[in-house]
């Protein structure tokens, strides 16, 4: 079966079978810090049997400062699983504010990726009128991104296509129909679809968040349904109130399913979605997080769901609450009716967390990356340099986390992992603060199958 | 024409640049170590807090009202037109972010594309 086989697994089933991560990829970024250092990747030891279990033991530095590392993602997943000549060597290392995209070679020595290409970010402007490099899908052999506005940081930007050789095709979609935003996208070819979601136009939501300008239309709050062969929206469901800041977007692995989700950041909803008997797109809301109160403040606190995450076997999605400081974990098996198995608290404004394992955690949960088997869940607490300094400005000297929760994918529930913590905060050039993470055998948000 | 850049949190060390370029450009030539990001005025990491002078900053898009009242510059775009005194990184940011939940903007303190008139 596998052996005359290019990247990934064969299906999702076999993703949960693989071997345990050993190896795991962050970003750690300076840029907004007042180090003047490169941003980085971060090679983090997550075997238990070895000595430096839970450290960085690898850094590569990006050529230039003030990238803003942020996402990341394969040159290559299960998409390409029937392609022999393919193979999951690369990752794509986006900078939001530099626009430049470093192509990293993590397969000649995964311990200690190096740099292999640097797409020049003022090149991608030129040759397509682009900037705001975020989410990075590849597309059997070929490699789209969403970029969130055109070369001036306007709204709504378009999608870069690349090569497989890493040079740009130019604009990959026809047409970006009446959308205003751009963000997040997943898609699924069985059904030719793909989802997209909205945040802002870089110029509004690079420099941070101004609340009043939700209110004044600069934030977004649709979701877009694409014909994906076509590359061209269809249509698109107005969220309202219950969709404010509609971000990350999640299809079940499961490649036959249409059901899939979406965190609405400041609302603190999950929207859930699907296509009905009748073939027409459905959507409802399935989580609502009420706000808190916070003593101190007078406006409630939303929880600020900045991600969301599908385990590998469909039955669980994760979230955090970033401002709250908890992550959750929903069983889903039924995806009308969700159900909270899970919850930890770390970091956080309300207070109910604030060291973890002996470490001070500025920030809330923010990014998370689930083992493929579904057990062990990596949680970072840096959102974006200029929205950490507005919430959490105590980042800047204490610098990020990455903790491990134990997930049970069974019974459901979780609990932080005591032996593990990586603290950003005592890294050799000064606090960073890390953001997305990644395994080198791919993930439960990169791989999609055709 | 020539200005002179006092940059007053580095011992008040002196510079001079002209009004045709960029403030970054011209500074990080002679050395000075500034952070930066996105090179268009879209991004506020460069920011840094004028006490006193005059610069031509039109191009800028990331600065709300409240934060040019405030004396924020946006040095990848602003120009000089007058002598000015500058401080600089992220020492000088602190009034440059700002928790949205406790300390809301009025109308006339948003982005200029879309503040009131009124004050």
């Amino acid at each position: 079966m596998s052996e005359c086989c290019g990247p990934g697994y064969a299906s999702p089933a076999d993703a949960i079978n693989a071997p345990c991560e050993k190896l795991l990829y962050t970003i750690a970024i300076y840029t907004g810090t007042g180090i003047q250092k490169p941003d980085y990747l971060a090679t983090v030891d997550v075997d238990p049997d070895s000595p430096t279990y839970s450290q960085v033991i690898h850094r590569l530095e990006m050529p230039g400062i003030g990238d803003e590392l942020h996402h990341m993602g394969w040159n290559a997943c299960s998409s390409c699983f029937d392609d022999g000549s393919m193979s999951r060597k690369y990752l794509l290392l986006p900078g939001v504010r530099s626009n430049n995209i470093h192509v990293v070679d993590t397969a000649t020595d995964p311990r200690a990726p190096r740099l292999h290409k640097v797409i020049d970010g003022s090149e991608i402007k030129a040759k397509t009128d682009l900037s705001g490099p975020h989410t990075v899908h590849c597309l059997g052999s070929e490699i789209i991104i969403s970029m969130l506005g055109n070369a001036k940081g306007e709204a709504p930007g378009g999608y870069l296509h690349l090569n497989k050789e890493f040079e740009i095709q130019g604009r990959w979609e026809n047409s970006m129909g009446e959308i205003k935003f751009g963000y997040d996208f997943w898609y699924q070819p069985r059904h030719n679809v793909m989802v997209s979601s909205e945040w802002a136009a870089p110029n509004t939501f690079m420099p941070g968040f101004d609340l009043e300008e939700v209110g004044h239309l600069k934030y977004g709050r649709e979701l877009h349904f694409w014909d994906f062969e076509k590359r061209e929206p269809v249509e698109s469901f107005y969220l309202g109130e219950d969709g404010l800041l509609p971000l990350e977007v999640k299809f079940h692995h499961d490649p036959d399913s249409t059901h899939g989700f979406c965190g609405a950041a400041l609302s603190t909803n999950v929207i859930h979605w699907w296509r009905d008997d009748a073939g027409k797109w459905q959507w409802e809301k399935i989580i609502d997080v009420d706000n808190e109160m916070h003593p101190d403040w007078p406006i409630p606190l939303p929880g600020v769901m900045s991600a969301i995450l599908i385990s590998m076997d469909d039955k669980y999605l994760y979230l955090n609450n970033w401002l709250h400081g908890d992550m959750r974990q929903y069983d889903i098996s039924d995806p009308h009716n969700p159900k909270l198995t899970g919850q930890v608290f770390m970091g956080g404004l309300l207070g109910k967390a604030p060291q973890v394992n002996g470490v001070e955690v500025a920030g809330g949960p923010q990014m998370f990356q689930l083992s493929l088997d579904g057990k062990r869940l990596y949680v970072t607490t840096s959102l974006f340099s200029t929205w950490d300094n507005q919430f959490y400005p105590e980042i800047r000297t204490k610098g990020g986390v990455m903790v491990q929760i134990d997930c049970d994918p069974v019974k459901g529930g979780m609990k932080i992992n005591e032996d593990f913590i990586v603290d950003f905060g005592k890294e050799p050039n000064g606090p960073s603060r890390c953001h997305e993470a990644r395994y080198p055998g791919g993930d439960c948000t990169s791989d999609i199958w055709l | 024409m020539l200005y002179n850049v006092t940059i007053a949190n580095r011992d008040s060390a002196t510079f001079r640049v002209n009004g045709h370029r960029p403030l970054l450009e011209q500074l990080r030539h002679q050395g000075v170590d500034l952070p930066y990001g996105c090179e268009y005025g879209g991004c506020i990491t460069c920011a840094a807090k004028m006490t006193g002078g005059e610069v031509d900053q039109r191009r800028q898009v990331a600065l709300n009202n409240r934060q040019i009242k405030n004396g924020y510059v946006i040095l990848c775009v602003a120009r000089a037109t007058s002598d000015i005194t500058l401080e600089i990184g992220v020492e000088s940011h602190d009034k440059l972010y700002r928790n949205p939940f406790l300390d809301p903007l009025q109308p006339h303190e948003l982005k200029a594309d879309i503040a009131s008139t009124k004050v």
